[in-house]
């Protein structure tokens, strides 16, 4: 057997273990952009999180929307954030969830000093935490204290016979050696969401899964809508997905074979280590947000047709056995394994070059989606704002 | 190296499809399996692009098209062994609307 890798990263107070070393200038709400925006350009090397809500949100939408920022700003790959809101009550919330982790945290809210002040001082600060947070250090971690996560987008035949399969291995690895791994989109189980249900290892998670199963499912039929397009998209469609069933026993195969020890609502980090299904949109940039707001530090997305999705904050790896997209969009590609399709390649072969670019990443290694700026950070709204 | 292999390839026993592996042109064609099902051989009746699929056996309009072992479809025409399969003759069993 080859010897293992020594795999780095960066322990938080906490002793979550991250991947990346950001620091995050997060806005509460959409006012807040530009003041956000303005921090970064002052301070490069600080990372700006821009997103369209966070307005006049209520209930569960709302709740959904601080799990999110919340999570996003507590994800280990943030070493520390400076949290800008027009006013300071949902501000400080949004601190307060953060501080719990440890790290440096604080925040600063728009009405009564404008942006020119809020910037200013919010720069400052964010100066400081850059200049802390690049003398933190790598040090040695154990695969069990990485969590993964795992999206699959633009999707065709190719996923399910090979990118979904090396996944599979990894995840199964993975797992075994004491990590976790996160998959999701709900609605792209339909036609094999009961071999889901089986693998669920007790009835509590059972439950909880066919629950959220079942309530995107009556969410999507009460539209009445022809989803042929949507789900599967044009793309998936013109890669030779015929249906909805075909696409998600493509998405299931990425889940590989370990027990589901956990249903997770949107953006709900996971309590113990192992495979756990979260209750996702299929959309790329909102699932893989989700998963990072979950703790997610780096992200397994097999590609058919070629989606070129990053995360600002979560490193997205893309795996394609397309052998046309392999070589048309190389420029997004990490890991090519067209040959398991054209040559026969070995799922072991093909999966330990996934598990040697997905431990170089952990290690540092940039991701093609990271080096091409890809930052797609996208909010789940569950309905209209009052 | 010049390409190898069969042309299309079949996830399990039973399957009724199989995924082209490049883009494959009308004309005897092999079939390979990820289980351990040997190779078959299928006679190909119309041009099949790269990720698209082929018929393994006759389906009748109205009955179930198996993938992965399960139902993945429902043909929607008759579908003769060798037939190119997509949106114009299957259609999901499951979203009633889904529809071309």
């Amino acid at each position: 057997m080859a010897e293992q890798r020594r795999l780095t990263g960066f322990r938080r107070q906490n002793g979550a273990v991250g991947t990346r070393n950001h620091v995050a200038i997060l806005p509460v709400d959409d006012l807040s952009n530009a003041a956000a925006e303005g921090i970064a350009s002052l301070v490069p090397g600080t990372l700006a999180l821009p997103h369209a809500f966070g307005r006049l949100q209520f209930g569960e939408d709302l709740e959904l929307t601080f799990r999110t920022l919340i999570g996003i700003g507590s994800n280990p790959n943030v070493a520390a954030v400076v949290v800008i809101g027009i006013e300071p009550n949902w501000t400080n919330r949004i601190v307060e969830g953060i501080a719990k982790t440890g790290k440096p945290v604080e925040g600063i809210s728009i009405e009564g000093r404008g942006d020119l002040k809020v910037v200013e001082q919010a720069a400052r600060i964010a100066q400081g935490y850059l200049q802390e947070a690049s003398e933190l250090q790598r040090e040695p971690v154990d695969r069990s204290e990485i969590m993964l996560t795992t999206k699959d987008g633009e999707s065709d035949t190719t996923t399910g016979l090979g990118s979904c399969r090396i996944t599979a291995y990894l995840s199964d690895k993975w797992v075994e050696a004491g990590g976790t791994m996160i998959f999701g989109e709900t609605s792209e189980l339909t036609g094999g969401e009961h071999l889901i249900a089986e693998r669920c290892v007790d009835d509590t998670v059972r439950s909880r899964f066919q629950e959220f199963y079942d309530g995107y499912i009556e969410m999507i039929e009460a539209t009445g809508a022809n989803l042929l397009g949507s789900q599967p998209t044009q793309g998936n469609i013109a890669g030779g997905l015929s249906t909805i069933e075909e696409k998600a026993m493509g998405n299931i195969v990425k889940t590989g074979t370990a027990p589901i020890v956990g249903a997770l609502a949107p953006a709900e980090a996971p309590t113990r280590a192992g495979l756990h299904f979260m209750d996702t949109s299929s959309a790329a940039a909102e699932c893989v947000t989700l998963m990072a707001a979950a703790g997610g530090v780096v992200n397994l997305f097999p590609t058919g047709q070629g989606n070129v999705i990053g995360n600002p904050v979560q490193p997205v790896v893309k795996i394609t056995a397309n052998p046309k997209t392999a070589a048309s969009m190389a420029d997004h590609m990490d890991v090519d394994c067209s040959d398991m399709l054209t040559r026969g390649r070995s799922v072991e072969e093909a999966g330990d070059e996934l598990i040697d670019i997905v431990e170089r990443t952990i290690n540092g290694r940039l991701t093609a989606a990271e080096s091409l700026g890809h930052r797609e950070f996208t909010i789940t709204k569950l309905y209209r704002s009052a | 190296m010049a390409e190898q292999g069969p042309s299309f390839l079949a996830h399990k026993s039973g399957d009724a499809v199989a995924v082209a592996v490049r883009d494959i042109k009308p004309g005897n064609a092999v079939v390979g399996y990820l289980d351990e099902t040997p190779s078959v051989d299928v006679e190909v009746r119309a041009d099949v692009p790269l990720g698209h699929k082929v018929a393994l056996t006759d389906t009748a309009s109205g009955a179930d098209v198996i993938e992965y072992g399960v139902r993945t479809a429902i043909a929607t025409a008759d579908i003769v062994k060798g037939d190119y399969v997509h949106t114009h003759n299957v259609r999901s069993a499951r979203w009633q609307n889904s529809v071309a």
